[in-house]
């Protein structure tokens, strides 16, 4: 018991990282407030691959490590589709993927909204042309937002859902 | 004995007549089917190992299918192509000699539409069920275009999983869509209490026509393509790629593009390695840990944009040499940069070494046996790993490499994935101070004349060996063949996730890093 308290006492341990990107920050704080209102504290996301490269989710995942945490601004990522608000999808949609794409979308519960990452999921991309995708998300599910890129990077993905916000908040 | 001389022995009547040397040095024999099956024997006994089988129509002006056989041996710089015709639409398996051979011939079978007699195993590949009968992308019969279909789920048949009967056996279905940031495949456990008894995966969900796309396309117009195979193999398969036109076309790429290509290479190896190094410790609940490994990845990525332009390095490789040149100030800030993430790394990896709990969860996990590498192909990391010294850039060195040396362990678990990891990443931080202390003047691009011709080219991606064979014809890609290292890896973790229980299943995938994207191609 007296460690535990100690431990309240002491200085914070970890290493002191210096990386902070101001012009992140400021738009991670904005869209905090954002999120507060329109999603009462808490946006959370399903992220779905479509048939991407792979290079979108790392930016995805980039977005939940240390330089960016945006847990902070009150965005998670979670497991199931049915605990999302917004389905954010990478990569041109291929046929093998078409279905599970709008079982994924039906699983959630609404309002919903979705998101393509990245030029491959906004228009196809490189591979608009193949016989082995449908094309971009709009070919297969309604979507709220576009963010383009190859990939698009993080800040770039946060500021696409700064804009989502604003438009949801307006409806 | 030359590897000329042995080939013709192992060959027999086959003989040497026709032996045709390949741009990349690979040997090309045509051989009949007369004495087909026999020779193959003979290559089997002979340790040579299957790497790729792939097919191409038309090839050379001849009609019909050639199946291209590629075999390496051990020690060997040169690689083997076997030329097969197939007669008619059907042809003999090789899969009872070879195992790697099946998942190529069902490729093969979808693509073109050709039948392995003999296959054990004739199930669908790339093509899921929305595809309808008899199509087949490959032929050239077949111009690329949309399909009007529509994905109808009550139209399909089921895909047959292998079925493991017995008292408490139960199957977990897993996929192809996954609870994290992750790409879609489908994993089939069948498991007795907790423990693994067999695992089934069936990838190609991501399948995006990257080898027809390629078709009658400008080279120049395919390094997007080459770029967008696996998002964190762009280097590696740009250069892969650029590497087997500039080798048909006769192009002398300049040393110093070579040097900064090998910059490039050996950056995306680092980035790779310290993502694989944070997964697999997060996936054993240790954020502490991966947090120090993801800041410093992070980190390259904004070297990578500083420059490239891209954090991903895309449009850096071009054919003919790179992009743009490397500034001194530059040359100076990779420099400095490798000095300062040098102590942190190795700060993080002892954080990792020292934790016994971590240790505990990596050590005799998912093991892959020795054995197992040379009949599956197995290739990269988790092939040294589990103890073979191979790697292309000391195997078939290429550019500006030289004197590379593998890094093995013996073990061939999540930990000894994790610290042939760590030792590659001294390696090419080694290996990127070096081509920058001997970074020569001159030009960093040759003008791009292509000519027609084929090749083979080979990387050592992050990942291991990625192959890439280019035909052009009449200026166009005729064929363009793509076999990333993830496609050989994923067989290893039917092997590997044996007898281990179904939570520590994310961390043996994670130590393998393996591609669907890179794969389902």
């Amino acid at each position: 018991m007296t460690n535990a308290i100690l431990n309240i006492l002491k200085p914070v341990v970890t290493e002191d990282v210096r990386f902070t990107d101001e012009e992140f920050e400021s738009l991670g704080f904005k869209l905090k407030e954002r999120v507060d209102k329109v999603f009462a504290r808490s946006l959370q996301i399903r992220e779905l691959d479509s048939g991407s490269d792979n290079s979108a989710e790392i930016e995805l995942v980039n977005l939940t490590a240390p330089h960016y945490d945006v847990e902070r601004f009150g965005v998670s990522f979670v497991a199931s589709p049915r605990h999302a608000d917004v389905l954010l999808v990478t990569g041109a949609v291929t046929l093998n993927m078409e279905v599970a794409v709008r079982k994924t979308y039906d699983a959630m519960p609404s309002p919903k909204f979705v998101v393509a990452v990245g030029d491959d999921a906004c228009f196809g991309g490189v591979f608009k042309d193949s016989y082995a995708v449908a094309g971009g998300v709009d070919k297969v599910l309604p979507v709220d937002l576009k963010i383009p890129g190859n990939p698009p990077t993080p800040k770039e993905i946060l500021r696409g859902l700064l804009a989502l916000m604003e438009r949801i908040g307006k409806q | 004995m030359a590897f000329e001389d042995e080939v013709g022995v192992l060959l027999g009547a086959q003989g040497l007549e026709g032996m045709i040397h390949g741009v990349s040095g690979e040997l090309y024999v045509r051989v009949e089917e007369e004495g087909f099956r026999e020779a193959l024997e003979r290559l089997s006994g002979g340790r040579l190992i299957l790497i790729d089988l792939f097919c191409a129509e038309g090839f050379g002006g001849r009609g019909g299918f050639t199946l291209f056989y590629v075999f390496e041996k051990r020690g060997e710089r040169k690689v083997l192509v076997l030329e097969r015709q197939a007669s008619g639409e059907a042809t003999s398996s090789i899969a009872d000699l070879f195992p790697t051979a099946c998942w190529y011939e069902r490729q093969i079978h979808d693509g073109f539409g050709l039948v392995f007699e003999g296959a054990f195993d004739m199930r669908r590949l790339f093509l899921h069920e929305v595809y309808p009968e008899g199509f087949h992308p490959l032929l050239k019969s077949f111009k690329n275009k949309k399909f009007g279909y529509g994905a109808d789920a009550t139209q399909m048949e089921e895909y047959r999983f292998k079925e493991v009967k017995g008292d408490e056996v139960y199957q977990i279905p897993v996929g192809p869509v996954h609870a994290g940031i992750i790409e879609p495949g489908h994993f089939r456990f069948s498991v007795i209490g907790e423990t693994i008894f067999n695992l089934e995966v069936r990838m190609f969900y991501k399948h995006r026509g990257v080898e027809k796309l390629a078709e009658g396309k400008n080279p120049m117009d395919c390094v997007k393509i080459a770029e967008s195979i696996s998002g964190d193999e762009t280097v590696a398969n740009s250069v892969c790629f650029c590497n087997a036109v500039e080798r048909i076309s006769s192009l002398d790429v300049p040393s110093r593009a070579w040097h900064i290509r090998t910059v490039y290479l050996e950056l995306e190896r680092i980035y790779s390695h310290l993502s694989d190094m944070a997964g697999m410790v997060l996936d054993v609940a240790y954020p502490a840990g991966s947090s120090q490994f993801y800041i410093l990845r992070e980190e390259f990525f904004r070297l990578n944009e500083s420059l490239t332009g891209s954090r991903f390095m895309r449009g850096a490789v071009t054919v003919g040499g790179v992009g743009k040149d490397m500034e001194h100030a530059n040359v100076k800030a990779v420099e400095d940069h490798l000095r300062g993430f040098s102590k942190r790394f190795e700060d993080a990896v002892e954080s990792v070494e020292s934790t016994t709990s971590v240790v505990d969860r990596l050590e005799r996990s998912g093991v892959i046996r020795r054995e197992l590498v040379e009949p599956l192909n197995l290739t990269g990391p988790v092939a040294r790993a589990s103890g073979a010294a191979i790697d292309t850039r000391a195997d078939h060195p290429y550019g500006a490499y030289k004197a590379v040396t593998a890094r093995t362990m013996e073990a061939g678990d999540v930990m000894a994935r994790f610290q042939v990891k760590a030792a590659e990443i001294r390696d090419s931080s080694a290996i990127i101070h070096m081509m920058l202390r001997e970074l020569p003047g001159g030009d960093f691009a040759v003008e791009p004349n292509i000519r027609d011709g084929y090749a083979l080219s080979m990387v050592e991606s992050a990942r291991g060996q990625n192959m890439h064979w280019v035909s052009i014809r009449d200026g166009v890609v005729d064929r363009y063949r793509v076999r990333a290292a993830s496609f050989c890896n994923w067989q290893a973790i039917e092997h590997a996730v044996l007898g281990n229980i179904v939570p520590d299943f994310p961390l043996i995938n994670k130590s393998l890093n393996l591609s669907y994207a890179g794969t389902d191609l």
